[in-house]
């Protein structure tokens, strides 16, 4: 291993990416994806516009419609409208749902009658629409419960759940998509920058250099890796800064841990792109491939849309056979749960990031090869 | 026993033998020269020498034996290689200096004074001592090509090998390489393989290999090879038998000829090879156009014409005129300009300065030349054909883009495929065939619509000897059959002679502009076209 010649094309390396202003991607792609999808992914829903329509007009049903006016997850507008002409609101997308109250809903209820409230949601997305039905079910049932506590009927039937949300009270978006962000983040952006490193030369011909002269292979994939190893680390710090700060999300592990799992990860990100690198003939093959393969499971398996343990079959053994999902679950544990070292399940998971990095930095040094195809 | 041996090297890439079975031995302070067509093989075995391709066979290099890249690890410290194409290995957004420091590093050399001292001298040798600051990608191609040089000779390489260093460079740069290795050669005994398309060049050194079909046909000294072809070259025969080739004012004959012989030049060795292998020049004929057109006496006229591209002038107020019936030759390094005016000329670039007539009609803007378009022919330098049509194709595609009616255009690919000698190839696809038949059937394609006018763009760049003559040959009878006017760029400084005038750019500068016989008289002491050009070039500097 000779550390001059290391250092030398380490150097070169430095100096063009700076003056080929690649360096500009470097730190602004990572953080560009951070807030464009911090911002941009909600699950939850809030203000949606719902039309009711009250043809009973009894002090129960201006309760129940006060209700609705009195809370975030609702844009409530009362009007004496028609059912079709609120079904053509749904139609054309200019409310979210339609509640209609029946003319004797105040008198059947404190008859103990049974009375049908109508609801209609626009369900062209379904978890959308689910999570509206579920709301105004929510607030209905509310309704019914201080009805009859007040006025002392079948209170002993009522179940009354006394719920808790851990790790995440507030159930705050931020919390829950920023992290698994930052792991889709550290793994496409190092991955697209060593993918060109090789690739490029070998389309302009300065390969060559490398393949006449004595420089070894290990010594030519470091001299790739270590300088967007050193410019990225910085990365890791700046995308915490904006989680932290920026979205709110609470922090309440070790940071050493988030610190070394990170730099970690990216090795193995940088040493997937420096494979792709070597096998690939043609930088914009190089792009693309790596994006494909970074991306989709960076979004699938990193727990974003879905916790790997609601998986099943094919999907938990597909997400079992990427990085990022061991990394997400270090990363989780670091912002909202803070186990920290003393779980061996995350000692365990480091280790397995420890053998994709040593796997695919191997495998593409096997691959690499220094003669012409 | 010599310092490097050549065992029966073989190169194959999958089912294609690029070498096969060669076997030569070089010494100390020897420059070897390369000489064949493109695809002879050249680059592969100079591939497999430098041991960065898989071969069969075996190399001895003082005393150490390699069969394979891996085997050769050991002594690439001792080897340094330039592969082919300007600036190849060189990083543009490096400056010169960066260049000779990350060199010296990757080839671990200590910077002490002895070295900064070798350092100096290269710098002082390659004329770059003025621009160490410059980045790669603002210098001349010239100076890239004496930049890649001298980095590939700073760990004092005992085997230095270079392909076709000196392709595409102006003469003067050129000249100044050559001093390099010569200096190089004697001082550090080394020993140099060097390969090139100028045989000019060639006659500098201490031996040449002729390579045919990835073998050596040919080999020793310039004297002794043009004394081995000095018994088959005629002067020219207004008449010649069917089994000779002429060309170049000379024809080349085996069965001996009742005219006196001339002296030979290195290019008789590929005329004299065809021969022995029974080929010969395919004739070519060229009837009289169909379509009658008037031609203008001045068919182009550019006063003044000006490319800027950013702060860089591509051209920089050129005048030229092509006449009618006449052959104009715009010769330059690369990088001097040519390929910019030519797409001026065409359209394909915007004119920022100047005047332009074309077929006694003032080029404005794009609707001025609608109408022009079915007049002018034009040959792009890498021949725009499609690689997924084959000839045939390619041909039936550009004959309806002129809106050739379909039985006129049939009746005119099946005249030009056995005019100009490719018809038993007319199935096959443009990847699979020599770049010569490929520059024949480009030429076919540009003439199907019968222009007037004929724009090529540097259309024998990597074609061999034989399909240049050939080609020549059919540019000469195109003049004189069809009174068709060419323009046609080239970086061969010897192709001049083939034209009725010339034009020399450099740095997007015209300095001559002139008729062959006029130069000639000129500098009466030149012996060819290199001499005279070089006469610019100095007095320039």
């Amino acid at each position: 291993m000779k550390l001059n010649v290391i250092k030398a094309y380490m150097k070169k390396e430095f100096k063009e990416l700076y003056r080929t202003k690649l360096i500009i991607m470097v730190y602004l792609m990572p953080s560009m994806i951070l807030i464009l999808f911090g911002f941009g992914i909600r699950m939850d829903v809030s203000h949606a516009r719902v039309q009711i329509i009250d043809n009973d007009k009894s002090k129960i049903s201006q309760m129940l419609s006060s209700k609705f006016e009195h809370t975030k997850y609702f844009n409530a507008t009362i009007s004496n409208i028609s059912e079709n002409s609120a079904l053509k609101k749904i139609k054309q997308a200019k409310t979210d749902a339609v509640i209609i109250i029946p003319s004797s809903f105040e008198k059947n209820l404190l008859k103990g009658a049974k009375s049908e409230i109508g609801v209609f949601v626009d369900a062209a997305f379904p978890t959308r629409g689910t999570t509206i039905e579920t709301y105004i079910q929510g607030t209905i049932l509310s309704l019914v419960q201080e009805i009859s506590k007040e006025k002392g009927l079948s209170q002993k039937g009522t179940i009354l759940i006394n719920n808790r949300n851990l790790f995440n009270q507030a159930m705050r978006d931020e919390d829950a998509i920023v992290p698994g962000l930052i792991g889709l983040v550290l793994l496409v952006a190092p991955a697209i920058l060593t993918a060109l490193l090789i690739v490029k030369e070998k389309e302009k011909g300065t390969i060559f250099n490398f393949y006449a002269s004595s420089i070894s292979k290990g010594e030519f994939l470091l001299a790739k890796l270590l300088p967007v190893f050193i410019l990225h680390s910085l990365n890791i710090f700046i995308l915490f800064l904006w989680a932290v700060y920026l979205f709110d999300v609470p922090f309440r592990g070790s940071f050493f841990l988030y610190w070394i799992a990170s730099e970690l990860y990216i090795l193995i990100s940088l040493s997937f792109g420096l494979l792709v690198s070597v096998i690939a003939k043609k930088q914009i093959v190089a792009v693309v491939l790596t994006i494909m393969v970074t991306i989709i499971p960076g979004f699938l398996y990193s727990g974003i849309i879905m916790p790997i343990s609601s998986m099943d079959g094919a999907s938990q053994i597909e997400a079992h056979m990427f990085s990022v999902m061991y990394y997400n679950h270090i990363i989780y544990d670091t912002f909202l749960i803070g186990q920290g070292f003393s779980s061996t399940k995350i000692l365990f998971y480091l280790a397995i990031l420890l053998f994709y990095f040593f796997t695919l930095f191997t495998a593409g040094k096997f691959l690499l090869k220094k003669e012409m195809r | 026993m010599a310092d490097l041996e050549i065992r029966n090297v073989s190169v194959k890439y999958k089912k294609l033998t690029a070498v096969s079975d060669i076997s030569f031995v070089a010494n100390s302070g020897e420059i070897i020269g390369f000489i064949g067509a493109d695809g002879a093989g050249k680059s592969s075995l100079m591939h497999a020498i430098a041991g960065i391709i898989r071969l069969s066979g075996e190399i001895q290099y003082r005393g150490y034996t390699y069969k394979s890249p891996q085997e050769s690890e050991k002594i690439k410290s001792q080897i340094s290689f330039m592969p082919q194409g300007i600036g190849l290995v060189l990083y543009g957004t490096l400056s010169v200096s960066e260049h000779l420091d990350f060199f010296a590093d990757i080839r671990d050399i200590k910077k002490d004074t002895k070295f900064l001292e070798y350092k100096k001298r290269l710098l002082h040798m390659s004329g770059l001592t003025d621009f160490t600051n410059r980045l790669a990608q603002n210098l001349s191609g010239g100076m890239m090509q004496k930049l890649s040089l001298i980095c590939a000779l700073l760990h004092r390489p005992k085997l230095l090998i270079l392909d076709e260093p000196t392709t595409g460079v102006d003469p003067l740069s050129r000249l100044e390489l050559w001093d390099i290795l010569d200096d190089i050669r004697q001082k550090e005994g080394t020993i140099i393989l060097v390969s090139t398309a100028y045989m000019q060049e060639a006659a500098k050194m201490d031996r040449i290999l002729l390579f045919d079909e990835g073998e050596i046909i040919a080999q020793g000294t310039n004297k002794e090879l043009l004394e081995s072809v000095r018994n088959f070259t005629y002067a020219k025969m207004d008449k010649p038998p069917d089994d000779t080739i002429s060309f170049d004012k000379k024809t080349y004959s085996l069965k001996s000829l009742s005219i006196q012989h001339k002296e030979p030049n290195l290019e008789a060795l590929f005329f004299v090879n065809a021969l022995k292998k029974n080929k010969t020049l395919p004739a070519i004929k060229i009837q009289e156009r169909q379509s009658q057109e008037k031609i203008p006496q001045i068919v182009m006229r550019a006063e003044g014409i000006t490319k800027r591209f950013g702060s860089f002038v591509a051209n920089d107020h050129i005048n030229i005129t092509l006449k009618s019936g006449e052959i104009l030759g715009l010769l330059g390094a690369n990088g001097a300009g040519k390929t910019t005016f030519i797409k001026m000329l065409l359209g394909l670039y915007s004119i920022d300065e100047g005047k332009l007539m074309l077929l006694d009609k003032a080029i404005k803007n794009s609707n001025d030349r609608i109408n022009l378009k079915s007049k002018i022919g034009y040959v792009s330098q890498h021949f725009a054909l499609y690689n997924d049509l084959s000839v045939r194709e390619n041909l039936m595609y550009f004959a309806n883009m002129h809106k050739i009616p379909i039985d006129a255009a049939l009746n005119r690919i099946k005249k030009y495929s056995y005019e100009l000698g490719f018809d038993e190839y007319m199935d096959k696809f443009p990847k699979e065939l020599p770049l010569g038949v490929n520059q024949r059937f480009s030429i076919a394609a540009a003439l199907l619509h019968e222009p007037v006018v004929l724009f090529l763009d540097e259309p024998t760049s990597g074609v061999d000897t034989l399909a240049r003559a050939q080609f020549w040959q059919i540019l000469h009878k195109l003049k004189t059959k069809w009174g068709i006017s060419i323009l046609i760029t080239t970086h061969y400084m010897s192709e001049a002679e083939y034209c009725d005038r010339v034009v020399l750019l450099k740095l997007g500068k015209k300095i001559v502009d002139d008729s062959v016989e006029n130069l000639y008289k000129l500098h009466p002491n030149a012996k060819s076209f290199e001499d005279i050009f070089l006469t610019y070039f100095k007095g320039e500097r």
